[in-house]
């Protein structure tokens, strides 16, 4: 019998009712309130963190009433390319502030005595997340470009958050040009990886030998891409998923939502942005209102990086299953998925090396 | 009528073998077990049948030729390995600049590993195969 194919642990949640009175004294102490948990139910999505509703009755002060919460906490494992959730509050409470819609935090806790893990909760945003149900969503063609605008107006809200003034200590400033570091950041889980992949190699030393050579530096969402935000039927609500978050090339998360891999497989050129809308309306709304324009020209080579570090994500995800013991079907196969983004990742450099030659 | 024509007209019998077996259980599964799941457990089914599929597909279709072909060019001695190519690429010892059309051959090894994990991807990239 292979290592793969031997028994491995079972899949365990993190929080589940018998936790419930132990948080609803921890949200009670912490908010200066009584807190009463009234349900909790399983979110779908998040392959790396678990998501619960809870529906939470406050007895007294400020937030008294009825209430719908996410408490977000990790799965059993936590990639290690992932901050950790005291450095994921102070992100999204950073960005609440620059006016990105977020789902605003409530409270977190890094006391593993409550429910077992460290935890975030944030107010409940209704919405469609689901990649797939989005860009296969009858009507995308009646609000996909809109969103797309939307996503670009976010995002340089979140770009225009920079390292000045000492904002978000707990994050590490690259001491080399974003690019370069990100290559870096990116290569460093590999080490430990379970699997030498030459083509993912090649990719990478080509991403670090053509490294754009611009320092400036911005807030990273590192995973800004359709499935990472809600979508309310009119209008973008929240941008979820910040655990990826860094100091980077604002045009990192350019390249992310609008590299082929995460079009949630709608190839349609016109939707070429997250597979929702166009790669046109997500610039303009970007355009609009950061400070600097996007430099297009460096996007296909930050299209590249996503479907490394993809690629590099896929592996861990991977690793959960083959290394970590976690028996979750879905972190095999995404897993299997690593050749793909390689594959996307070659095409990418065999066009960009082209379109020198032919210049 | 002859013993050989005979034989020709038997219906093909298929082998109980590992691939028939593997091929069978996701047929099943998609036939008989998805309509009756509830909406929120199909997605489960869904990925047991892909990875049925791709199980199927390894049983029957090796897909690691051009790698050891891509090894044998690059290491004279033979006693190359993935572990020990990806090591030279990342040191710089292997690149396009020493072996040229290295990426395009990296490619290649791709496509024949895609064959059993995802031909539908290939396809979505264009390829006919």
């Amino acid at each position: 019998m292979s290592d793969a194919l031997e028994p491995k642990s079972p899949r365990v949640r993190t929080f589940d009712a018998s936790k419930w009175d132990t948080l609803a004294a921890w949200l009670s102490q912490s908010l200066g309130a009584r807190v009463e948990i009234i349900a909790a139910s399983l979110l779908g999505g998040g392959a790396v963190q678990e998501n619960w509703r809870i529906d939470v009755l406050v007895a007294d002060g400020p937030r008294a009433g009825s209430h719908a919460w996410v408490l977000r906490t990790d799965g059993a494992q936590r990639l290690s390319v992932s901050i950790d959730r005291d450095a994921e509050f102070a992100v999204i409470a950073a960005a609440a502030i620059a006016g990105v819609p977020v789902a605003s935090p409530i409270a977190r806790c890094t006391d593993e005595t409550v429910i077992g893990r460290p935890f975030l909760i944030q107010v409940f945003v209704g919405g469609i997340s689901a990649a797939r149900q989005l860009a296969r969503h009858p009507d995308l063609a009646r609000f996909g470009d809109e969103l797309a605008h939307d996503l670009g107006r976010a995002l340089a809200k979140i770009h225009a958050i920079t390292p000045t003034g000492g904002q978000l200590p707990s994050l590490p400033i690259p001491m080399l040009a974003p690019a370069k570091a990100e290559v870096a950041r990116v290569r460093a889980p590999l080490a430990s990886a379970s699997q030498s992949r030459p083509a993912l190699e090649y990719a990478l030393s080509w991403l670090d030998a053509n490294a754009p050579q611009s320092r400036d530096i911005a807030l990273v969402h590192g995973d800004f891409r359709t499935g990472n935000y809600l979508f309310d039927g009119t209008r973008l609500a929240a941008i979820l998923d910040w655990e990826l978050a860094h100091w980077g090339d604002r045009h990192e998360d350019i390249g992310w939502i609008c590299a082929r891999c995460w079009r949630a497989g709608n190839d349609e050129p016109h939707q070429e942005a997250g597979g929702v809308g166009s790669r046109r309306a997500f610039y303009d709304g970007y355009n609009e209102i950061a400070a600097a324009k996007i430099n297009e020209a460096v996007i296909p080579y930050w299209e590249v990086m996503a479907a490394a570090k993809w690629a590099v994500l896929a592996i861990l995800q991977g690793d959960r299953f083959l290394v970590g013991g976690e028996a979750a079907i879905e972190l095999a196969l995404t897993g299997l998925m690593t050749a793909e983004m390689e594959f996307d990742a070659l095409e990418g450099i065999a066009a960009i090396e082209a379109a020198r030659i032919a210049k | 009528m002859s013993k050989s024509s005979k034989q020709k007209d038997k219906p093909k019998v298929k082998r109980l073998n590992a691939e028939t077996l593997v091929a069978l259980a996701a047929e099943t599964l998609k036939s008989e077990i998805v309509p009756g799941l509830a909406p929120e457990r199909r997605h489960a089914a869904a990925m047991i049948a892909n990875a049925l599929d791709i199980a199927r597909r390894e049983i029957t279709t090796t897909d690691e030729g051009p790698l050891w072909a891509l090894l044998d060019q690059v290491y004279d001695d033979g006693d190359g390995t993935p572990q020990q190519l990806a090591t030279d690429i990342r040191t710089g010892r292997i690149s396009e600049t020493t072996h040229p059309g290295l990426g395009a051959r990296l490619r290649n090894v791709l496509i024949a590993e895609l064959k059993v994990k995802n031909p539908r991807f290939l396809r979505s990239r264009g390829l006919k195969i």
